[in-house]
């Protein structure tokens, strides 16, 4: 009796373990604030993965913030001549690691907010809806500052 | 490869070994100035001769060399660009606000490479947005505006895909103009704001 109990305690402890299995995080989602008349914003944060692989395809955001949300990439590129050029590309999804880090940050990946529908203003906040492969929806509270 | 293209990776490279060299030096407890940390090109190219419209100063005209005393800073960029712009001028900005008093001898000018997009109060508010004194270049006359880029060695394209979607590439340097019309210094996107700080801070003590 007394082991069948015991083993009914080891039972529920597996079970809680695998319940709380290491879930994806998000850490410092900011955004930088935008001048009046500028259409376009940038988004970013770090996502540090859980125990599986995932993927973030895509970011939404309410219309009063902007009309449309894109991840995108911003990368060196080879103009004529071979000189250096930065320029900017959607990008399908960005996978986020086992375990690890992937940064949104300026210069490599970000989430574009475009047509925005107003200036975003330092110390203002607004929700951006993450949408994984396998974590599913996660929303954000974005930190609106100068950088 | 054109010879420019040769000159500044030659450079870029000499500017690597001259890093390296004041590391060194530092390493040797030599208290001798670091220099620079972005990339110097020489001869320094002369850009004094590019003259916009600047629509933060109702169009008149704009010499791109800083005033007497005083240094320029210019950047090629468009106001849809969410990431790489802000990011760099944002940065300057910790720089200058980093200098205290000298940061009020530093001007600063953007010239738009989509001026199709980019109208005259767009680019100004823009500039605004990070500098109360910015200068705002833009013109409507693509030769003269690949005229500036060349003497400057920048480098830009506007394309329309398919769908429609404007794509702009630039070339992503900040560049530091001397009252003489010289490229002192340029700055690679990515560059911290300290490093932008110390370069200016370097340059105002051997007198500009």
């Amino acid at each position: 009796m007394k082991r069948a109990l015991l083993l009914g305690a080891m039972l529920t402890m597996l079970i809680a373990a695998c319940g709380s299995q290491a879930e994806l995080e998000i850490a410092d989602p900011w955004a930088r604030t935008s001048a009046t008349m500028q259409d376009a914003g940038a988004v970013y944060m770090t996502i540090t993965g859980g125990d599986e692989a995932d993927e973030l395809t895509s970011a939404t955001v309410a219309s009063s913030v902007a009309a449309m949300a894109e991840l995108h990439e911003s990368a060196m590129t080879e103009g004529e001549g071979g000189t250096e050029m930065m320029m900017m590309q959607a990008v399908s999804s960005i996978p986020v690691p086992v375990d690890g880090d992937v940064a949104l940050e300026p210069g490599g990946y970000h989430i574009m907010l475009m047509q925005l529908a107003e200036p975003l203003t330092e110390g203002s906040e607004f929700t951006v809806t993450l949408t994984f492969a396998k974590a599913g929806d996660i929303d954000v509270a974005v930190a609106v500052r100068d950088g | 490869m054109s010879r420019f293209e040769t000159s500044l990776s030659m450079w870029r490279r000499l500017a690597g070994i001259a890093a390296v060299a004041a590391l060194l030096a530092v390493g040797c407890g030599d208290d001798s100035p670091a220099g620079l940390t972005g990339i110097v090109r020489e001869p320094a190219p002369d850009v004094g001769g590019v003259v916009l419209p600047d629509e933060a100063n109702g169009g008149s005209d704009f010499a791109t060399r800083a005033e007497p005393g005083r240094l320029l800073l210019v950047y090629f960029g468009y106001t849809s660009c969410p990431d790489i712009c802000p990011t760099t001028l944002a940065d300057l900005r910790t720089a200058v606000r980093g200098l205290g008093d000298d940061g009020d001898r530093v001007d600063v000018a953007i010239i738009t490479v989509d001026p199709d997009r980019d109208v005259p109060e767009r680019v100004a508010d823009y500039i605004h947005a990070f500098f109360d004194d910015g200068h705002a270049l833009r013109t409507e006359d693509q030769n003269q505006l690949a005229a500036a880029a060349d003497k400057y060695g920048a480098a830009f394209e506007v394309t329309t895909t398919a769908d429609g979607t404007i794509e702009v590439a630039h070339s992503a340097f900040l560049y530091v103009v001397d009252s003489g019309g010289r490229i002192l210094v340029q700055w690679p996107f990515g560059t911290l704001s300290e490093d932008m700080q110390k370069d200016l801070e370097y340059l105002f003590a051997e007198g500009v």
